[in-house]
């Protein structure tokens, strides 16, 4: 182990997990016990970021009008949510948008290789009071919150490269609907009583894949 | 050919961006503010902000850092105007603030008081970074600092969480 790489490479590793330069990468590759500080840090963020998404139940639905001052920025927001009425008639723009910031800030879960246990599977589930028969195997599983609940996250290794699945069962989707925000192609699909989003880094989720994922929806 | 940049000038395309990134602005302001009923404050102003000045905003992928920004900036503009009285870790932890603390595993309520009593110059470049998205880069260009800095303050703030998450803590840097 040569401690000044290890020294520089944890630096890099503990401030910014994600966005690792040139040099450290390669002495990743050539240091088993700075790769175990990198999968130990990028665990640790998920959870950060987890916990840094507070739930929003207890946040007022709307300003508050306290001032004439306030009263004017109120009536402006009023104004702003009435004018968003049509983007409440048809939220999935919205929701594929939120999906993928939400898989923007677990980078780290494409990186897993190990696939888990189906007790590691069944926990993430029980969490979400979410049934899901995976038939593909899951290298990633976390209870994520998410609109104020805890949403299965999964990602699944498949013969088209990993891909995230999300069991959103507190979602309403009418119909299959693709989309493309930051890098990501992705498809939300109507899966029993919810919805289930599929996203890739590459080629949009094959017709396949999709019956696959929500066959395993209960 | 590829069209000019246009400002958002379109109110229903620019009203669902805000509606999107509602959400996390709010938890956002709540970090910085450690105080649910001003960060509300904030993101309110923000938006009224946010709305007079979006011919500003020339790409829709630019408005997550954009909105982050005027939080920051409406935190800091409140509390001048307002001269509020800074906010006392051990009371809010005391007051069990349900917005921080009513869901989640104790562990995840364990991890949001010890990220509550970070230091300000570390918790909230730690918040920009994993809420907001930002690159050390853009929270050095943020917050007037080397990237250096940034990345100091950023691998301590980890590093304390290190030890709430039973992980041995990274020797410190100088």
């Amino acid at each position: 182990m040569n401690t000044t790489d290890c020294r520089h490479a944890r630096l890099h590793i503990g401030a910014a997990p994600h966005e690792l330069p040139a040099e450290v990468e390669t002495h990743l590759a050539g240091c088993a016990d700075c790769r175990r500080f990198r999968d130990e840090t990028v665990s640790l963020d998920a959870r950060v970021r987890s916990a840094l998404e507070v739930p929003l139940t207890h946040f007022r639905a709307r300003p508050q009008v306290r001032s004439r001052r306030f009263a004017l920025a109120a009536s402006m927001v009023l104004a702003l949510l009435l004018a968003g009425g049509a983007w409440w008639l048809n939220p999935r723009p919205a929701l594929a948008g939120e999906v993928t910031s939400h898989v923007l800030h677990e980078a780290g879960s494409w990186d897993r290789q190990q696939v888990l246990s189906e007790a590691d599977i069944d926990s993430v589930l029980q969490q979400a009071g979410v049934k899901f028969d995976s038939k593909l195997p899951v290298v990633y599983a976390m209870a994520c919150p998410f609109h104020g609940r805890q949403v299965p996250h999964f990602v699944v290794q498949t013969d088209e490269g990993p891909m995230t699945v999300m069991l959103l069962a507190h979602e309403k989707v009418a119909a299959r609907r693709e989309f493309s925000e930051h890098g990501f192609r992705g498809v939300l699909l109507p899966a029993g009583n919810g919805a289930v989003a599929v996203l890739s880094r590459g080629a949009a989720p094959s017709e396949a894949l999709e019956r696959t994922v929500v066959a395993g929806v209960e | 050919m590829k069209p000019a940049p246009r400002g958002m000038s379109g109110a229903a395309p620019f009203t669902r961006l805000l509606e999107m990134l509602r959400p996390d602005l709010l938890r956002f302001a709540c970090w910085l503010a450690r105080d649910r009923s001003v960060a509300e404050d904030v993101v309110q102003e923000t938006l009224i902000r946010a709305w007079k000045s979006r011919e500003e905003l020339k790409d829709p992928a630019s408005a997550r850092p954009w909105l982050f920004t005027i939080v920051r900036r409406e935190h800091a503009r409140l509390y001048e105007r307002k001269r509020l009285p800074t906010v006392d870790v051990d009371s809010v932890e005391a007051l069990g603030d349900p917005a921080l603390a009513s869901e989640g595993d104790a562990g995840l309520q364990d991890l949001r008081g010890a990220i509550m009593q970070l230091p300000g110059e570390y918790r909230e470049p730690l918040v920009m970074q994993v809420l907001g998205g930002f690159s050390t880069a853009e929270i050095a260009a943020e917050l007037g600092l080397t990237q250096a800095a940034v990345l100091t303050r950023l691998f301590r703030a980890r590093n304390r969480l290190r030890t709430i998450y039973g992980l041995e803590p990274a020797e410190d840097v100088e």
